[in-house]
Parts: structure tokens; sequence; C-alpha cells
């Protein structure tokens, strides 16, 4: 039986007493305390005051302003005082929860017992006491007293929480709602009509079970949360940089997509990632996973330094590495050890090696008979230009000459490898470089035009293949890892070799041949504590919009603990469990009372639990950039469904492209292209495309674990304005028109229904009249081309679009 | 909903933590009733999105002229008569040895030489400030402004550069100066964004939109380019064929609807979304009317050197006196192209003169309006690139400048920098600063300082950490405070 609360104060204070005399063990009991309260500003690192608490001898020496322990006289020693908050400086610790009186007591006795301690203490790197470095054991389900809301195991752990504080959850958000939500978080789309009553109809008590899984094995569930791993994989299109070249990576992301649709274990999908070529017998698709590394920038301006920007890269890679999988902010190691959290700069350098000796190549999509044909006609396309030379003895004085005359214009829109010729002494060129200006001077010269017709031949029949760029591991020259002191990759410190923090559990293999595959098996090792809870809190917030740990990307010492530890660690170990299958996780969260309940205001919660952390309610949340752009194309019917290939290019507006230095072009894809899900548009990292980014897609230049839900005028400006949803309105509008009943009420309803699920209140369908009413009245388009009643719907249609409600799932 | 009171504090809340552009209570007084609202509302910064920030402020707007590219302090600013005595003679070891540089393979070749420049100089105005014959017009304002020669930086290339001047960080994802400043204190315009950025020259600033970027912070904080020619802010038109009347009775439905929605959800987030929709509809008026400079008077269009429809630096200043006349917050101004290695384009000779040529008069123009108006003492004006130039020549078709992050020259005038005085020396040859460092960090914090903020404390808590703009680092350059 559990003690009431007045026993339980009786019995602290029985304690408290008994404790004076009492002897205190300093290993067992004071030093776990200081560990756990004061080491992470009092620590080994930058100690605040000059103070360090991480050793009792440290304690007795003190800081700037004298010692904080003072041997049998707890009444005088400032570390009493300050715990309390009575002495000269701030209650301590500071901005944290106080010590419990318990503890304080603890510090007391041992002060008054003389302080007594081992001579030889080392400081403790404290990381035994931090809950995420402990590997997550499956705990029992917590007992609930109302066992009718219950679901899942989910429930259980939730509903606990609620009646601690005295709150009951939420109802059931209804049918309409439910559907829309469950068919936007598992595939980025909304339902459509023929859906929406297929489920209404649907009367059996396994309806949205059937509906959930028929969303799990939908193609389109791999685009939406491919896409939210693309994020974490900085996928781009270009370099970045100033240069900001094309670049062919999307493979990479259709590999993303596939392997989320058929579920491949998360385990696999992790070591493919990071170490798909080093597999024994790697497939081309297992090098084609690698490209999550090479997601990196690439900077190809003149005058650079190239290895400051490789190094840059494999920087890039080792805190993309511990953010994504450890939730750990590595990255803040590379200068110095981390202030806050048990990782030394020479662990950070260890990590580092591991990524020190990738290359980093393409690879091709071809046939070996495409690649053979390809290597002939290059035979003859070399012989060409020996031919050409022997042939016209002139020819490359005059070619000279013709360059003379090229304006930086010229040279600066050209394909980087000739640009760079011009980077260059001429005698450093490359053959391919003096090959390619060749081949554009006889492309304007009008004496050689012969010639150049059959060069252009060959080109043309030259078989040109997809590519990907991949990671590999460099065979010769492997490259020395050294500490850069103080993080300038020219200041090398000790040699070091590959090795993952001591925090954590070691690699199961050791030795010289540590490699990428190593580490990632490492990585989902079951006794890693980390990367499942990381991948499961992750999950959850793209569910309920915050993570049970909400810093989604530190769960070290500095971030929030989870509201829910026990459920977190139940799912990261059902995760394991369940052969590491992220759809079985998926459809245990999407089943649960937790996530059907409604997203209504909860005023009465609210007082208790502002920001809905003990989830009496879901959470409204606004969509995702590519998913406002996905729901719109899906209502207007414009929507092509076709999965993967090359980036495509929906309209933009003028002028975006002109903000980078190098002018790109953007010339809108036609045909189905032209509709294309979100996740396909091509990404510019020097001019990205609006309507993503004003709807906070992340710039693609490192690592994004959580995106912002800003909301501001230039998103109003772009959903009213911007040509590509005009578009889209225009399509909306003659949907209505066509496939709805013939009067203004039936159409006001298949409206609502395509764009909301849902049907207008009555209200709402008399605001829609008369605003038809209204428009009718305005009569045809100022130009002449439209109809009063194609202008009426068109206004209708852009209203809706522009809803809160449409870009936000209930 | 129930409590109408307690969501409008928080939504009101919500807006000034939230939202950089300038969203004011006038699209809530129109939601909730202009009664309520103006109980709630006793100051009139706040009504207009301005937060107060640490300490009283000097500057209440920001001007922020980049050269982008790396102007070469020694051609306009920094007189080095030893540079040109010693002129194509090695430089001394002492200098190079160990360090680098941009396009370090040219070094391999021989020993980097002096270059003199050819360009005279004079002391100007009462202060005495030097400034070389290529900025006659500037010359003529120097009592206004602080000039300083020891501008040190971390990186030489370009975009590196340009994104650790901007945020502080070689390293992307942190957010830009204006977007801290807008985080900071808002903004008092009530209908145009808080930070604006505007573009002049033959091509954007390298590294493109990252430059104002908000990083971490929500992107209501990042800068909004105004465009020139076409329209000023993307997607601000009315789309063609629809009439504004239809676009007027659209808003007005969607409010209704959105109202609607917010009784039946109680969600805040919709009442903010409503706030969007009417800022967004005065911008449609309010950012036309902006960059119509035809209402300006001739004068000050023979002034400035602007003529109305035509894109230019000129134009382009005149518009941020607009722009900071209507209460918006950070204004940065891009011009490129101040690259001079020596190639086609990038002369120390007819190239330079002509980017001078495209500033000298404007910037001239901007300050003496400014002051005229009585603005220039709460707009503070920043000019400088990315990094500077080197003493040595740099051989390419022809001798150019190689970039250089010891020192380069920027200045400050207006919103309590002390006018008139030149801050920093750099040795005989111009090479590094010998007194009076001043780092990139130093000169943001100092920035900062002039806005009413403690560099310090602006910060924002990001993967475990409060990141600030200023990084570790920085000091408040005391001198240069009027």
């Amino acid at each position: 039986m559990k003690p009431t609360p007045l026993l339980l104060v009786g019995w602290i204070f029985l304690a408290t007493s008994a404790r004076a005399a009492e002897s205190v063990d300093y290993v067992r009991e004071v030093k776990p305390i200081l560990t756990h309260h004061c080491a992470s500003c009092h620590g080994a690192v930058k100690p605040r005051g000059g103070l360090r608490l991480d050793t009792a001898e440290a304690a007795l020496k003190g800081g700037k302003e004298g010692p904080a322990v003072i041997p049998g006289q707890s009444e005088e020693s400032p570390l009493i005082a300050a715990v309390l908050g009575e002495g000269t400086s701030e209650r301590m610790p500071l901005k944290r929860p106080p010590l419990s009186a318990k503890e304080i007591d603890t510090l007391k006795a041992w002060i008054d017992q003389g302080a007594k301690h081992p001579a030889d203490e080392k400081p403790d790197r404290q990381a035994s006491v931090h809950w995420a470095f402990v590997p997550p054991t499956r705990p029992g389900e917590p007992k609930v007293n109302d066992g009718s809301w219950s679901r899942e195991s989910i429930d259980k752990f939730i509903l606990a929480r609620l009646e601690q504080a005295n709150l009951r959850p939420s109802p059931e958000a209804d049918r309409l709602t439910l559907i829309r939500r469950v068919s936007l978080d598992l595939t980025g789309l909304p339902p459509t009509p023929q859906e929406v009553d297929a489920f209404l109809a649907d009367s059996g008590p396994e309806a949205y079970e059937r509906l959930v899984d028929r969303l799990l094995a939908s193609p389109h569930y791999g685009e939406r949360w491919g896409r939210i791993w693309l994020d974490q994989a900085r996928y781009a299109d270009s370099n970045g940089y100033s240069i900001d070249a094309p670049r062919s990576i999307w493979k990479y992301r259709d590999w993303v997509i596939d392997a989320l649709n058929r579920d491949q274990p998360f385990d696999q999908f992790v070591i493919d990632q990071i170490a798909g070529d080093l597999r024994p017998g790697a497939t081309l698709v297992q090098r084609v996973a690698t490209g999550f590394h090479r997601n990196t920038l690439i900077n190809q301006e003149g005058g650079i330094d190239l290895e400051q920007f490789r190094v840059d890269a494999v920087y890039d890679r080792v805190a993309t590495t511990a953010t994504v999988f450890l939730g750990l902010t590595m990255g803040c190691a590379q200068c110095h050890d981390h202030k806050y959290d048990p990782l030394s700069q020479r662990e950070f350098y260890q990590f580092f090696a591991f990524f020190n000796n990738t290359d980093e190549p393409e690879v091709e999509f071809a046939t070996p008979e495409e690649l053979k044909l390809r290597a002939e006609i290059r035979a003859e396309i070399d012989a060409f230009h020996k031919n050409l030379v022997m042939n016209h003895a002139d020819v490359l004085k005059r070619e000279r000459a013709w360059e003379s005359t090229l304006t930086l214009d010229y040279k600066q829109a050209l394909a980087p490898e000739l640009k760079d010729a011009f980077d260059r002494p001429v005698e450093k060129r490359t053959v391919s470089q003096e090959r390619g200006l060749m081949e554009l001077f006889l492309g304007q010269e009008p004496s050689l035009k012969q010639e150049y017709a059959v060069l252009a031949e060959l080109r043309r029949r030259e078989p040109k293949f997809a590519t990907s760029m991949v990671v590999s591991e460099r065979q010769k020259n492997r490259r020395e890892t050294h500490i850069h002191l103080g993080g300038d990759f020219t200041r090398k410190g000790d040699t070091v070799r590959p090795a993952v923090p001591a925090v954590l559990p070691p690699l199961s293999a050791d030795g010289d041949k540590l490699s990428r595959l190593e580490l990632a098996r490492w990585l989902v090792d079951r006794r890693n504590p980390l990367t499942a809870r990381v991948t499961v809190n992750r999950i959850w917030q793209a569910f309920f919009g915050a993570g049970l740990v909400e810093t989604d990307n530190d769960f070290g010492l500095q971030g929030t603990p989870p509201t829910h530890p026990e459920l977190l660690d139940w799912l990261a170990t059902e995760l394991m469990d369940s052969g590491w299958s992220l759809k079985a996780l998926k459809r245990r969260i999407v089943l649960s009372a937790t996530y059907r309940q409604s997203s209504k205001a909860r005023p009465d919660a609210a007082k208790v639990d502002p920001n809905n952390r003990l989830l009496a309610r879901q959470a409204r949340l606004r969509l995702d950039a590519e998913l406002i752009r996905d729901a719109a194309l899906e209502a207007s019917g414009l929507l092509s469904r076709s999965i993967g290939g090359p980036s495509v290019f929906p309209p933009q507006p003028d002028g975006v492209m002109k903000v980078g230095q190098m002018k790109r072009e953007w010339k809108a894809s036609d045909g189905a292209d032209r509709y294309r899900r979100g996740l396909y548009t091509f990404f510019w990292r020097a001019t990205p495309y609006p309507a993503l980014t004003v709807f906070d897609a992340p710039n693609a230049t490192q690592v994004c674990t959580r995106r912002n839900r800003s909301n501001t005028p230039l998103q109003a400006l772009t959903l009213l304005n911007d040509q590509a949803f005009v578009e889209i309105a225009h399509a909306l509008a003659s949907r209505v028109l066509n496939e709805a009943s013939q009067d203004d009420e039936g159409r006001v309803r298949y409206l609502f229904r395509l764009c909301l699920a849902r049907e207008p209140s009555t209200r709402e369908a008399q605001a829609m009249e008369r605003l038809l009413s209204q428009e009718r009245a305005e009569g045809a388009s100022d130009d002449g081309e439209s109809a009063a009643e194609d202008q009426a719907w068109l206004t209708a249609a852009r209203v809706v679009l522009n809803l809160d409600e449409f870009i936000t799932r209930e | 909903m129930n409590d109408p009171l307690a969501l409008l504090q928080r939504t009101r809340r919500h807006f000034f933590r939230e939202c950089g552009v300038g969203l004011g209570t006038v699209a809530l007084a129109s939601l909730l009733g202009e009664g309520q609202v103006r109980a709630l509302s006793p100051s009139r910064d706040e009504r207009f999105g301005s937060k107060p920030g640490h300490f009283p402020a000097k500057a209440k707007s920001v001007i922020y002229l980049f050269m982008a590219g790396g102007p070469s302090q020694l051609e306009l600013f920094d007189y080095k008569p030893s540079l040109q005595r010693y002129s194509g003679q090695p430089i001394p070891d002492s200098f190079v040895k160990g360090r680098r540089f941009a396009f370090m393979d040219s070094f391999t070749k021989e020993i980097p030489k002096l270059l003199g420049t050819t360009r005279r100089f004079a002391r100007h105005g009462q202060s005495g400030t030097w400034v070389s014959e290529l900025l006659p017009n500037f010359a003529r304002v120097v009592d206004q402004v602080a000039m300083i020669n020891t501008v040190a930086t971390d990186v030489f290339n370009h975009a590196p550069a340009k994104l650790f001047v901007n945020t502080g960080s070689t390293q992307f994802g942190r957010p830009s100066m204006g977007s801290w400043v807008t985080y900071g204190i808002g903004s008092e315009s009530r209908d145009l964004p808080g930070f604006v950025v505007l573009q002049s020259g033959p091509r954007g600033p390298r590294g493109g939109a990252v430059n104002w970027g908000s990083g971490f912070l929500p992107s209501s904080y990042q800068g909004v380019p105004l465009r020139s020619g076409g329209e000023p802010i993307l997607n601000l038109s009315t789309p063609p064929g629809i009439a504004p009347g239809r676009q007027r009775r659209a808003l007005e439905t969607i409010g209704e609807l959105n109202r609607e929605h917010l009784d039946a959800t109680g969600d805040p987030e919709i009442a903010t979304r409503i706030a969007s929709y009417e800022i967004a509809y005065r911008m449609q008026t309010s950012a036309p009317e902006l960059i119509d400079v035809g209402g300006e008077t001739a004068e000050t269009l023979k002034l400035y050197g602007a003529v109305p429809g035509v894109p230019s630096f000129a134009n382009n200043c005149l518009l941020a006196r607009r722009l900071v006349e209507r209460g918006v917050r950070f204004v940065q101004l891009y011009h490129t192209e101040w690259d001079h290695h020596g190639t086609p384009g990038q002369t120390l000779t007819g190239d330079l003169e002509k980017v001078c040529r495209d500033i000298d008069q404007p910037c001239a123009a901007l300050l003496a309006d400014l002051k005229q108006r009585g603005l220039l003492d709460d707009t503070l004006v920043i000019w400088g690139g990315e990094f500077g130039r080197t003493p040595m020549g740099e051989i390419r078709e022809h001798i150019g400048r190689n970039h250089h992050i010891d020192t380069a020259t920027m200045w400050m005038a207006g919103g309590g920098v002390k006018p008139g005085i030149t801050l920093g020396a750099t040795d005989e040859f111009g090479f590094a600063p010998v007194e009076d460092r001043v780092h990139i960090h130093d000169l943001q914090a100092t920035v900062l300082h002039l806005l009413g903020l403690e560099h310090t404390k602006l910060t924002y808590r990001f993967q475990g950490r409060d990141f600030r703009l200023t990084d570790v680092a920085g000091k408040v350059v005391d001198k240069l405070l009027a």
C-alpha cells in the first residue's frame, strides 16, 4: 500500500533526524547528489566561479570565493547556504529545481561528520546517472483507475499521468476528423470524398483498423515519412555555397521512399545509410543508400582550400550522425570538451575518424551493354579530337583567340568544370576541359560547321545515365586523424583512432579494422541506449507535435527530461522487439485512444498543463510545407501520383532565381510533372522554392530534426497569390462545377468535402452562398476571359484553400 | 469563445514572441473589439509589435550597406605611403609565413610583392579623415562618420565570410543579424516586414538567401527581399485576372470562416492566422506605395542620383530611407561587385572606379538626407564588405589584390555612433592592425548595443545550447559610442 502524504511527511522527518547520527558514505550518497545537481556548471570544463564540485577535494579547496565546504561546520559552509538559497548568491542550482530536503540533509550530515572522502577520488563523468545513457528496459504497464478508456498499452502510460494531474482525456474526435488526420499523418494526403464515404459506410468494429492498414500499405506512406527523414539527411538538389551547381542524388531520395514503403527494419535502414558500401557484397542499392552522407554541401568557389571544405563536410557528418541517431549535440565538442555532456574533444575526433577516410564517387545506373556502347562512342570522340588537330593545324590557336573574346558573364555561366578551366593556368587544364572548350568553340564557328555536325551526332549517341552520389571507403593514401586544436584543422594535435564515446557501450568489434560498418552496427545495437529512444521520440513528435522528450535533438544533460519516461522506454523496446518495424510502431500509436482524441482546446487542462505535455487532447498541427501543396493538388484533382524520379520544376514567381550569385534557370515543368508532390520539387540551396521555405521547409544546409511552424503574412500572400496555387484554385473550381450537383448548396458541400473532408455548417454554407451571389454580381473577369460563374467559383475555391483548417491537421 | 480576453492576451504574447513582421494589435482590434485592445496596450511601441530591449537604445533602425566581394581598403580609406614607397618589393617573410590565403596556389610560384595604390588620398572635413579620390562625394560627409580601419574576420572565401559577418558563424543554420534584431526588439512597422533586403549590382551576393536567413529562429524573422523590378515582394500582387473587389471579398470570407473555426476549436493560432491575412492585405497597398519613389521631390531624386523605375544602388538607398521612415527595423542593402583580383571585370582600375561611382553619391546622399530629416540620430548606417584586401598584389591578367582577413575598413554613422573619428591603425603596409583591432564579433556586439541589446543576453536555445549572434566572443567597442 502506498503511504498517504501525511504519513510520508512523517517518514521523511524520521529519516532526517536519523541522518545526523547515521554515518554518511560520500561515494554512495553524497557524490551522486553533487554530480547530479552541481557538476554540469561546476565541473572540469570552465567551472563557474572557479569552483569545482566534482570531487570532495575540489569542494574543500573551493573557488574564487573561497572553500565551499568547511568540514564539521555545515552551518558555515557556503555550499549549504547556496542550496538553501540563503547565501550571498542566488539559490543553487541556478535556474534548475532545488535539491530536496533529504538531499540537503545528507550534505549537511556529511559535512558535520568531517566531510570524509576517499583520498584518490576521481571526477565521475556523471554518465552513470543520466537516464538517457542507461539502456531502456521494458517497463510494466501502470495501473489506471479508468479501465475502459485505453485501447493500447500506450494509453495506460498517458492516462496514469493524466489521472495524477486529475485530468480526463478528451473525447474521441469525430470520424471525419479522424480520417483526415490519420490520412495526412500516414500518407501526407487528405482523403478523397470516396475514401471518406467508404470509411463512414464501414460500420464494423474494426473499420478504423482497416483504414489504418490501408494507409500504411499505400505507396504514399513512404513519401510522407521519407520527407521527414530527408530533413534529417539534409537532402537537396544542388551543392550550396556561392556556385550552387545542380547535383544528382535523387536516387537516394527514392531509396528512402522505397525502404520505408517496404518497411525495411530500421536497424538495416541505418546500416545501409552509414555503411551500405562496406557490407559484404554490397549491392548498387546499398551503395545508393550511403548518399545519406553525401548530402553535405560542396564549395566550388574559386581560391578555396579544398581540405578545409572536405573537413567541414566530415564535421557535418559527425554532427549529423550524432544528432539523428544518438540525439547528442556532439558538434559542441569540435573545439573543446563538451560543456555539459560527457563527450570530450578527443572523443569527437575519434568519432570523426570513422568518417575521415571516405571518398566521394558517383554510381551510374547503366547496363553492361550501355557501358560498352558508351566506351565505343567515347573512343570515336577521342579519335575525332585527334583528327581535328591533325587536319586543322591552326584550330587550337583559333580556339584560344576565341577564348580571349569571352566575357566574364559567359564564363560564369559555364558548367563548373569548364568554368574552372579559366580559374587555372592554361597548362594545368585537364584534357576534358580542353576538349570541352574546343567543342564550345566548334559549335559557334561557321567554318567548322561540318566537323561540328560529326561531333554533335557522336555526343547525341553517347548514352547518358542517371547517377547518384555515394560514399566509399578510401583504400590508398589513407588519412590519419588528428585532434584539431581549437577546432582548427590546420592545428593538428594528437593522433586518434576510431572509437565511440566512453559514456556509451563499447563497440562489439575492436582492433585496427574498425570501420563505418562497425559504427553503424553499434548505432543499432540493442545495448545502445539512445538510437531506439531517439527514433521513437521523433515518430511521436510527428504524431503529436512534440516529443516525449521535447528537445528531440538533445538527450544529453541539457535536454528536457521525458514527460513519460516509462512510455518512452516502452516504445523503444517495442520498436526493437518488433524487429525494428517502423510501420508496426506507427500502427500502435495511431490506433491508441491517445492519438484519437479531439484536438479542441481544453481550458480546464490548460490551467494545469498549458503546453499540453500531458496530452489531455490531440494537437492541431499546421501541415508541413510540402503537404500544403500536396493537399491542394489532391483536392483540385491535379495531383500526379507518380513516385520518384528526377526532381521537377513547378511554377514559381519570377525573380526567385535572381538572388543567387549564379543565374540558374527555372523552367516550369509541363504536363504531369507540373503537379507532383512537394517533395519532388527541385531544391536549390541558394535559391530555394519560396512556397516551401515560407512554410518552414528547412534550408538543407544542416540536419533538421524538427521544423518550426510559423504563421506569417508571407504565407497568406503565397496561398492567395502564388501562381501555383491560383492554378490549383482554377482546377478546383472547375472540378466542383463539373462533378458536383448543379445547385450552389451541393457544390459548396462538395468543395468542403474535397478540401476539408467534412460538410459545411449552416453558417459556413450561408457565408459561401453570400460570397457567390456577390461574386456573380461582379460579372465576368476584367479581361473578359472567364464567365461570371467561373469567376465566382474561383473565388470560392480560393477561399477554402486559404482557410486555416485547410492547412491544418486537426 | 469562452474567454476572449484570456485568448487575446495569450495571442498577443504569441505575436510579440513569434512574429517578426510588423504584427500589431490593429488586426486583433477588428477581431475582438478596439476597446479591449486599447485597455491592454498602454504603450505606443507595444501596439506596433515593437519590444523593449535590455536598456534604452540609441538607434531605432539599421541601414546596413553590404559591399559584397570585399572592397579594397587600401584604395579607399587606409592610406599607406610606405606601401607606395616599397611597391614591387617582396613582402617580408614574417608577414606571410605559415599563413593561409585564398588562391594559395599562386603563392607557390613566387613570393607576393607589395602593391602601392595609385590612388591619391587626402584628408577631408574638420575631422581630417583620409579618403581617396575614388569617393569624392562621400569625402564631403566624413564628419558624420566613424571610420574603422582595423576590422578583422575569420575566413577568407566569399560565401563563408559573408555568412560569418551576417551570422557570427561560418556554420550554416545560424540566424542573421537582422533576424536577431527583429527577434530581440521586433519592429515598429505595422504593415511591412521588420527585416528587409535590397539588392543591386550585376549579380546576387554569394550564398544567396542564407545571408538573411533566420536559421533556427522562426522563419517570421527572416529577411524579406524587396525586389527591384516586378513585384517588390513575392506574390504581393493580386493574381492577374482577379479584380481587387474579388480579392477583398475573398479575404473577408476567409476571415469570417476562420473566426467560425476559432470559435469551434479555441486555438489561438487561428487568431494569428486571421491577423496574418489582414496584414498581408495591408502589405498589398503599403509595399507598392513604398517602392514608388515617384512622389519624392526632384531635388531628393537628384541628391541620390535615383531615377524612378530604374533599379540601382541609388534607388535602394532612397528606399532604405523610406523604409526606416515607416518603422522598418533592419534594412540590408547588397551591392556587388567588389572583388578585385585583377581579372577582367575585377580590376583595380576601371572596374573599381565603376563600383565606386555606383555607391559614392548615394552613400553621401543617404547620410545627408537622413540628417536633414532628423532621422540620422536614431538610424545606424553601416558600410562594409566581408573582408579586406591584401597589401600584396595578385597577378592575374592585371594586378589585383587577394582576399584578406586581418584587416578591412568599415564605417558607421548615426544611431549613437561617435561622428568624425577614425578608429584603429594598421602597420606601415596595412597588413594587420597595430591598435584597436575590431573583430567582427566586436562589431556585432556594438551594433546590438546601439539598439539597446546586450549581446550576451540576446540568446536563443537550440539543440541544448543558448546561441547568440556573437557566438562565444565579442566586446562592445566603447570608442565608437557617442
